[in-house]
């Protein structure tokens, strides 16, 4: 029981470890997707949209745990 | 069989990935050989593996039934947050943000965890250490297994890109039975920042995909994306030193 408690552990935390960021990028998806479906924007503006908003995503990701805690 | 350009990032991702995972299980099935023998250490691994066979076996045809778009959505969002999350470790560990992995002090910890319970358990040490060298399998190999399937299954790359993943074991068992000791000197962090950058290449590829985005240049714009990741990982990187530097 552990073991499967540990294994779901592991599941989860391949890609919800960080919490901030994994919203981040599962909100850019949402909102690429809908650009792509709702709106009438070229399909590659929304693609670059979603790499771009990824890059911008990984480099404030990464600053924003080299700032020392408040709390 | 795909175009090189489409296999080689898979193939190379699967088996550097691979490399960094079977590396960290190595170091801590080498500590209960060391401490109870091979017997132990052999029995849980092959364990571990025969679990991790099962789950292949058992998500293969589950994925053959899924559209092809679907799939690429849905494997393309765990890749972008696998990698982005593999990145960002990467380039805090870069910047000296969060220590960086030690396999000899991991290869120590789990020895003296061991040593530690031997003193009351003399019995039941063989079969602790059994399920300690097939959770180290079980828990490191759930990525390796992940990755394979996520670079290989939207392009009919999970042979080439299993073989990468078996590659890589083969070479970490020989170098590890020849050193007989923690492969304390393979360069972790490099490797896990090349796979974040190729592992979120391959992210927004299949998210956009499976979106409906054409690229273009085809597979070869996973080349630019790859270039794109390691520019920002490492600019990620260096505003995390210089942030830690004026905050000490």
């Amino acid at each position: 029981m552990t073991m499967l408690k540990e294994l779901a552990a592991e599941l989860i935390g391949m890609f919800f470890a960080e919490k901030w960021l994994t919203v981040a990028v599962l909100g850019l998806i949402a909102v690429t997707g809908s650009l792509v479906d709702f709106t009438g924007v070229d399909r590659l503006v929304a693609g670059a949209f979603l790499l771009l908003g990824s890059l911008l995503l990984l480099v404030a990701s990464v600053c924003h745990a080299a700032r020392p805690r408040t709390h | 069989m795909p175009p090189w350009s489409t296999a080689a990032p898979a193939i190379s991702a699967a088996f550097f990935a691979s490399l960094v995972e079977v590396v960290e299980a190595f170091t801590i099935v080498l500590a209960v050989a060391t401490l109870r023998g091979w017997r132990p250490a052999a029995l849980g691994t092959a364990g571990g593996l025969g679990v991790l066979a099962c789950i292949v076996l058992l998500l293969g045809p589950v994925l053959d039934r899924i559209p092809i778009t679907s799939l690429q959505l849905g494997i393309g969002i765990l890749l972008l947050l696998f990698g982005m999350g593999w990145l960002r470790k990467a380039s805090l560990r870069a910047a000296g943000i969060i220590p960086l992995h030690d396999e000899d002090a991991i290869f120590a910890a789990e020895a003296a965890e061991l040593s530690e319970y031997r003193r009351g358990h003399s019995e039941s040490l063989n079969w602790i250490a059994g399920v300690t060298a097939l959770k180290a399998v079980l828990l490191e190999g759930l990525e390796v297994v992940f990755i394979v399937i996520a670079v290989g299954a939207g392009r009919g790359l999970l042979v080439p890109a299993g073989l990468g993943a078996l590659a890589a074991c083969a070479l970490v068992l020989t170098a590890g039975v020849l050193a007989h000791r923690p492969l304390s000197r393979v360069p972790e962090n490099s490797l896990k920042f090349g796979v974040g950058v190729m592992l979120s290449a391959f992210g927004v590829f299949w998210t956009g995909e499976g979106l409906g985005i054409a690229w273009p240049g085809q597979d070869l714009a996973l080349l630019l994306f790859a270039t794109l990741f390691l520019g920002a990982g490492l600019i990620g990187s260096a505003f995390a030193r210089r942030l830690s530097v004026e905050f000490a």
